[in-house]
């Protein structure tokens, strides 16, 4: 069973999801087996105004444990990320880091909401 | 569920743009004007076989416009989304978030603008290409725009007429004569592109926006690149 443990910036209490990775999809938005794929099949809400097509960044994550454990970005969502608040080095769109095993942590941010007017 | 605010909206009007393409007119049920920026898009909340499902449609209409705004969208085959709201009727009612979305217009440059559109991915260049024309400075804009067939062009009659108004647009339609399920992006633009704006001599100066259907936009997106034009000048939204 991989691990996936979810801590908010807002304080909400943290979260330890435990799935079997080849029951992937467990929702119907962001790329099967993604981290919001994973999110929203275990009940835990995640904002992707998008659908989880990579057209927004409102599911940004920070990953803070596990990178290695993730797909690798593509350009596509690095062209994306580019316009999240509060970027980091770890950052990366919860619809599209797929995590195929292992301890993953992540933390989502208080803001996710890019450019409203 | 989305945290963010929800707003509801009636559908006034639906037109049948072509055979899989629609336009609904929406109005906010408080009366409130819907703020946003041309290229934004609206997330919304679909009561689909017991569940909610997020789809988001880009806006199609001006933010400046009085009344209703526009979406504007294809029935995708398979597509429960488009196929619920393709199920709708006047006077019913849509909810929704936003707006979001980056890919909207930067503070206009002194360079020329050029849009590149497939198919349905023409709908957010409508309220971008509007604000540009209405922006003083020289920002001169070029449309290219593929579909099947001519039939199939979104907007004709209003491009046409910018073309004929302002000096600084220009709309070229790029058709492959053909059925729907025959159209190859490949075909139609890729050339086009190669063409005049990759074999040309350099400096690469031009602002891309890119939108449309699948992955040809990320072909097109890496032909520019690669032809040496800045990553930051290369915009698209792939759907």
């Amino acid at each position: 069973m991989a691990k996936l443990y979810v801590s908010f910036e807002n304080g909400n209490p943290e979260q330890l999801i435990e799935f079997d990775p080849s029951q992937a999809p467990f929702h119907h938005d962001g790329e099967p087996g993604s981290i919001l794929d994973i999110l929203l099949g275990h009940g835990v809400d995640l904002e992707h105004a998008c659908g989880g097509n990579c057209a927004c960044t409102t599911c940004h994550v920070i990953v803070t444990q596990g990178m290695a454990h993730l797909t690798e970005n593509e350009e596509e969502e690095d062209d994306m990320l580019d316009k999240a608040p509060g970027l980091v080095s770890t950052s990366r769109l919860g619809c599209q880091a797929v995590m195929a095993e292992g301890k993953v942590k992540i933390l989502i941010p208080r803001h996710t909401i890019n450019q409203q007017v | 569920m989305s945290s963010s605010p929800t707003f509801t909206a009636t559908i006034e009007k639906i037109i049948e743009r072509t055979p899989e393409t629609r336009s609904f007119f929406l109005r906010v049920v408080n009366g409130q004007k819907l703020s946003f920026l041309p290229g934004q898009f609206l997330s919304f909340l679909l009561p689909i076989s017991g569940q909610t499902l997020t789809r988001a449609y880009t806006i199609a209409s001006v933010p400046e416009e009085e009344g209703c705004f526009e979406i504007c969208l294809n029935q995708v085959r398979g597509g429960p989304g488009s196929a619920y709201l393709f199920s709708l009727k006047e006077t019913d009612l849509l909810c929704f978030t936003g707006p979001w979305g980056t890919f909207v217009l930067d503070q206009p440059l002194d360079t020329e603008y050029i849009f590149i559109a497939d198919r349905v991915g023409v709908v957010p260049f409508r309220p971008m290409i509007a604000r540009l024309l209405t922006t003083k400075g020289p920002h001169p804009a070029r449309l290219l725009y593929a579909a099947p067939q001519a039939r199939d062009v979104l907007y004709a009659a209003e491009w046409q007429k910018w073309e004929c108004q302002r000096a600084r647009f220009s709309f070229r339609p790029l058709t492959d004569q053909c059925e729907p399920e025959k159209y190859s992006i490949e075909r139609v633009l890729l050339p086009y592109i190669e063409q005049h704006f990759v074999k040309e001599a350099r400096p690469r100066s031009r602002q891309f926006y890119i939108c449309g259907i699948g992955r040809p936009v990320l072909l097109l997106r890496d032909l520019l690149r690669g032809a040496g034009y800045e990553r930051q000048a290369v915009k698209y939204e792939k759907w």
